[in-house]
């Protein structure tokens, strides 16, 4: 049998409607982080010595159960036609360049992938994967784009530090920006 | 480059940059192993193709088409110091755009692979909302500009029907034209047609009363004088029409 804290950390998980990152579960049971990360750890073995289905997994900033991938196949006619199809591949290439680059704008999308991106943002935004986060303050004053908690859990991302070789797009990014051509109307001489 | 090999259509790729890495992965070079000039001309024998093809070629193949017929007009005119620069800095801007659409796109394929997985694991419960039919609560500062595009459709997909009227168009046939000429067109004098269908009548009344003027006529229990063309008709009543009228 688990202790008290184990499963009151497999109680909270189960019944919440959010990831919960290690402070909502000190702050829910009152234990501290090193208390509630060996917690986690027990449930975490608890669950893989019997083989359960069943998986604890670190998404999106928190802690949540979810199926196992290999069972997808079973759990997803639950929602068959609820589901969203696969992201066509511009979207997926849009939403990189958005993931690496936020906030950023279309235009700046557009600069990197050499095509309009119109269509593929406006699914991002349906599908809930990237949000409009504020204005970009130059000519036109066009709009910035950034991903949502729900496109780190959709990916199994922790956060945006864990996108694939970040530190090395980093640098290509930084190299140079890309030829955006929204930039500023008026750019300083020199 | 055979023909068959550009029967591709620049539908399968992503737009000019995806077909220029094509082009340079096909020969198996490296970005910057690439001759801009050679991977110029595969990359213009495309476009040309899909042209002749009469395929609908996106404008930013053909801004990519000039940005690479001009470096590789530039490379190849000597000497000029001024114009080598330009070449090289717009082919170095080129092939920096490669590596970096090359970069996000290997990422992309990263991501996709997570998502694949991902896509599978399902969690428990809260989620599942996500896609439930009904739309999850979400608090006010949780709406977007899309929620109000969404909401802003279905409104008016179910607007109100738009308030109508029903109006009922004036039955007015050639029979009642005849007994309304009958009254007003007494036996003997010639009377204007205007007279007859009354002054600012509907275009309607205008066509009915003459058309049943036509019918009058053909029967022969009309006759009418006109002094020049489009000049006023003037009518008069013939004999048969009284004669035919009580037989018949």
């Amino acid at each position: 049998m688990l202790d008290r804290l184990t499963r009151s950390i497999e109680a909270l998980l189960f019944a919440s409607d959010r990831p919960l990152s290690l402070q909502d579960l000190c702050e829910l049971t009152g234990c501290g982080p090193d208390a509630a990360a060996g917690a986690l750890e027990q449930l975490r073995e608890a669950f893989e010595e019997i083989g359960s289905s069943i998986i604890l997994a670190e998404l999106a900033g928190g802690w949540r159960f979810v199926t196992d991938p290999s069972l997808g196949d079973v759990v997803s006619q639950l929602f068959e036609d609820r589901r969203p199809g696969k992201l066509s591949r511009a979207s997926i290439e849009t939403l990189a360049v958005i993931a690496y680059n936020q906030p950023c704008t279309k235009a700046a999308v557009e600069a990197i992938r050499g095509v309009d991106c119109d269509s593929a943002v406006r699914s991002l935004l349906e599908r809930g994967l990237v949000r409009i986060c504020g204005r970009q303050e130059t000519a036109g004053r066009p709009l910035t784009y950034a991903t949502t908690d729900q496109f780190l859990s959709s990916f199994g991302l922790l956060d945006l530090e864990h996108l694939p070789r970040r530190r090395e797009i980093d640098e290509i990014l930084a190299s140079g920006p890309p030829a955006e051509e929204s930039g500023e109307l008026f750019p300083h001489e020199g | 480059m055979s023909a068959e090999a550009c029967r591709i259509s620049l539908e399968a790729f992503e737009g000019p940059l995806d077909l220029l890495l094509y082009l340079i992965r096909r020969e198996e070079l490296d970005i910057r192993e690439v001759s801009v000039a050679r991977v110029a001309d595969q990359y213009l024998e495309y476009v040309r193709q899909a042209e002749e093809l009469d395929l609908d070629v996106a404008s930013e193949y053909l801004v990519m088409a000039a940005t690479l017929a001009g470096i590789k007009s530039r490379a190849l005119l000597p000497g000029r110091g001024d114009l080598q620069e330009e070449q090289e800095s717009s082919a170095e801007e080129l092939l920096r755009q490669l590596e970096l659409y090359k970069a996000f796109r290997e990422v992309a394929e990263e991501l996709r692979d997570s998502e694949a997985t991902w896509r599978n694991a399902f969690p428990a419960p809260g989620e599942r909302e996500r896609w439930s039919a009904e739309s999850p609560v979400r608090l006010a500062g949780q709406y977007t500009i899309v929620d109000l595009l969404e909401a802003l459709e279905e409104l008016s997909a179910e607007a109100a029907p738009e308030s109508s009227e029903t109006l009922e168009r004036p039955r007015l046939t050639i029979a009642s034209c005849i007994s309304s000429i009958s009254t007003s067109l007494a036996p003997g004098g010639w009377v204007p047609l205007g007279q007859i269908v009354g002054a600012g009548s509907s275009r309607l009344r205008l066509v009915g009363f003459f058309v049943a003027i036509l019918e009058l006529v053909r029967r022969g229990w009309v006759s009418f004088s006109q002094k020049s063309p489009f000049g006023e008709l003037r009518l008069r009543r013939t004999g048969r029409w009284s004669e035919e009228c009580s037989t018949g």
